[in-house]
């Protein structure tokens, strides 16, 4: 039971910050509430867009997942030994054939 | 209560840091250099946007702030004075510091100001290229530390630093660091021509908690560095937070000086730069270390 | 008093993955909508927490801070009125009208320093909205035939999973948990038992990242024009006030050290 518990007073202890950090944010929206207010030019923006970088954000998303991999790898990596090496060649071989596509077909780019 | 005075101290500590911070980039800033995060804010009236989204709008500051604060608590800055020592706090370090990427875009779309939705798809595009490479920064020392705790981080350092191990794998978080704390060659999402992006629609109080965020992030980006490759708090004779504050504003001073030799980059050419040459070389850096440690090249 | 927080802790978790699925359903605005469902998934990541499953409550957070905002951008790519603007000012139900509130556009509070008068309410400007005018009804019509349909789906789904909760009360208890060094778990595990899998998400991503490049290939997009989509950033942006070092030509970007000097 006390890796739940440990677990469990770690992250209260997060939660602790999570609402003291509100506190606080909530003091300084009451330390201007008297200020004077300034009107800023009511354009709008809210729109379609297009943005230039929507290959390199499907890549991130893919690389994204592979990270989650990879910090528990890291964590065993000098218990397991050249296995776990191996294994990772793999997978890092795969990633950089993913990579290399991505280049080689133009995605790499602004467009 | 015990648990209320750490969490006050936590507290106090980043807001403490953010305020060295600021006055340390100060010095990094002349009147004709892009200011970045350190733009003009109006601190004294809160501003009024007539066609915001009512909610969005200021919870981004206070996500971001919380963000930065969340982050704080694993950076030991002495031996026991830390917050808590999680036993995942690298990766928690990783994940919490993207709030502040999320409080920006929230305030970005939410201000419904040109300027700032223009701010918000920078900010995504320089979540898109700094997390992978940061990632394989962190995971090189990882492995050899084999934790994820930065308590144990440190104590694996107490013969040598990694920057010694990993040459490499420091630099990349040099670069990296410096997109993830959007500081000098990578201050689009802050440029002069979109007006400061979120910071030209802050006013008062959001200012203030955009001022603490921008600040915290650069200060928890080198604190985080320090741990991860300078050892930390480690050090002869002096206490360690004395050693950990030294080598924090020393690796953010080398960071802001070496990011002021360069031009500016716009996202476009950040996006390239990550994706192209960071990623592989922190592949390669994976891999490298990896080899340096079944050779038996450990600290 | 532990017991007490673990079950606050529950209620915050499951209120905030069930509002913000709710929410997620029910707003106007197509931004919203993502942090909405981010919100859910993040609440879900603290019952993970919960369950003393750390590292993996942290990955959910991690993964979907970046995948939902991502998301978001392809949302706004393709939805007519991504901010809800116009859509808050109708008639909605009132979880809807729960879930927008403060969407539609107000008048600029009178006495403030600035210096316009009452103009700016929403028909007024149409540079930075060219498309609103004739999409109103069209968003409507869209929306609204499907949305009954789907509240008994998601009640139907919800009742039948109710009813196996119910049904199968014995679940099974393990009676030691875990050791907390969850990442040293997970990677054995990894790299023991389940390296087949972890090498088949390998060969995954690796087709994923395939048929991203395909179907996002520069080439293959469809420009319509008929659609208001801007070009968010510019491949150059504005020249820098003190820009002394001559922009860089694509090729040679690693090599970009100048003398700015400090």
């Amino acid at each position: 039971m006390t890796g739940t518990a440990t677990v469990h007073s770690d992250y209260g202890f997060v939660g602790l910050i999570l609402v003291m950090t509100s506190g606080l944010a909530l003091l300084a929206v009451a330390a201007f509430a008297r200020a004077p207010r300034r009107v800023l030019d009511p354009s709008q923006a809210w729109a379609q867009y297009r943005f230039g970088y929507a290959v390199y954000a499907l890549i991130f998303l893919a690389f994204d997942m592979e990270m989650i991999f990879m910090y528990p790898w890291a964590v065993v990596f000098t218990d397991v030994g050249i296995s776990a090496f191996l294994d990772m060649l793999i997978f890092i071989a795969l990633l950089g054939v993913g990579i290399a596509y991505a280049w080689g077909m133009g995605g790499l780019q602004w467009e | 209560m015990g648990v209320i005075v750490t969490a006050i101290a936590v507290l106090a500590a980043l807001c403490g840091g953010a305020g060295l911070t600021s006055g340390l980039e100060r010095l990094f800033v002349r009147p004709v250099w892009e200011p970045g995060p350190v733009h003009a804010a109006d601190l004294r009236h809160p501003l009024d946007l007539p066609n915001a989204d009512r909610w969005l709008l200021p919870a981004g500051p206070v996500v971001a702030f919380a963000g930065t604060a969340l982050a704080m608590i694993v950076v030991p800055l002495g031996s026991g004075l830390i917050g808590r020592d999680l036993g995942i706090g690298a990766f928690y370090v990783i994940v919490v510091i993207d709030f502040v990427v999320l409080g920006l875009a929230l305030a970005g779309w939410g201000a419904n100001v040109p300027n700032t939705v223009e701010a918000c798809y920078r900010i995504i595009a320089q979540l898109v290229a700094y997390v992978v490479p940061l990632g394989l920064a962190y995971v090189g020392v990882i492995m050899m530390a084999r934790s994820l705790s930065t308590v144990a981080i440190v104590e694996a350092q107490r013969g040598l630093w990694f920057i010694v191990l990993q040459p490499l794998g420091f630099l990349l978080y040099l670069v990296t660091g410096l997109m993830q704390s959007y500081r000098a060659p990578f201050l689009e999402p802050f440029a002069v021509s979109i007006r400061g992006g979120v910071l030209g629609a802050s006013g008062g109080w959001s200012a203030l908690l955009w001022r603490i965020a921008l600040a915290g992030v650069l200060f928890l980006v080198a604190a985080i560095g320090a741990v991860l490759y300078l050892g930390g708090p480690n050090g002869p004779v002096l206490p360690g937070w004395f050693w950990m504050t030294l080598k924090t504003y020393a690796l953010m001073a080398l960071m802001l000086g070496l990011g002021r030799l360069v031009r500016p980059l716009s996202t476009a050419e950040m996006l390239a730069l990550s994706w192209k040459i960071l990623t592989p070389v922190g592949l390669l850096n994976v891999l490298l270390v990896g080899g340096l440690i079944l050779l038996g090249v450990r600290p | 008093m532990t017991a007490a927080f673990e079950i606050l802790a529950f209620a915050v978790s499951g209120f905030v993955a069930i509002a913000g699925a709710l929410g997620m359903t029910t707003t106007m605005s197509m931004f919203r909508s993502g942090i909405f469902l981010m919100a859910s998934f993040i609440g879900v990541a603290g019952l993970f927490i919960l369950l003393a499953a750390d590292l993996i409550g942290l990955l959910q957070i991690m993964m979907y801070i970046g995948g939902m905002l991502v998301m978001i951008l392809f949302m706004v790519l393709v939805m007519h009125d991504p901010g809800g603007a116009m859509m808050a000012g109708m008639d909605m139900a009132p979880i809807e009208r729960w879930f927008s509130a403060g969407l539609e556009p107000r008048k600029p509070r009178q006495g403030g320093h600035g210096d316009h008068g009452d103009h700016a309410v929403q028909h007024t400007d149409d540079d930075g909205h060219g498309s609103h005018e004739g999409h109103g009804g069209m968003d409507m019509s869209m929306v609204t035939p499907v949305r009954p349909a789907a509240a008994w789906l998601a009640i139907v789904v919800g009742t039948v999973l109710i009813g196996m909760l119910i049904w199968r009360p014995a679940w099974p208890v393990v009676g030691t948990l875990p050791d907390p060094d969850s990442a040293a778990r997970v990677g054995h595990l990894l790299m023991e038992k389940y390296m087949i899998a972890f090498e088949g998400a390998g060969f995954l991503i690796l087709i994923g990242i395939f048929g991203a490049v395909l179907l996002a290939r520069p080439s293959t997009y469809p420009d319509d024009p008929s659609r208001s989509a801007k070009v968010a950033v510019d491949r150059k942006p504005e020249a820098i006030a003190d820009d002394r070092i001559a922009p860089l030509a694509g090729r040679d970007r690693d090599h970009r050290a100048g003398d700015d000097g400090l």
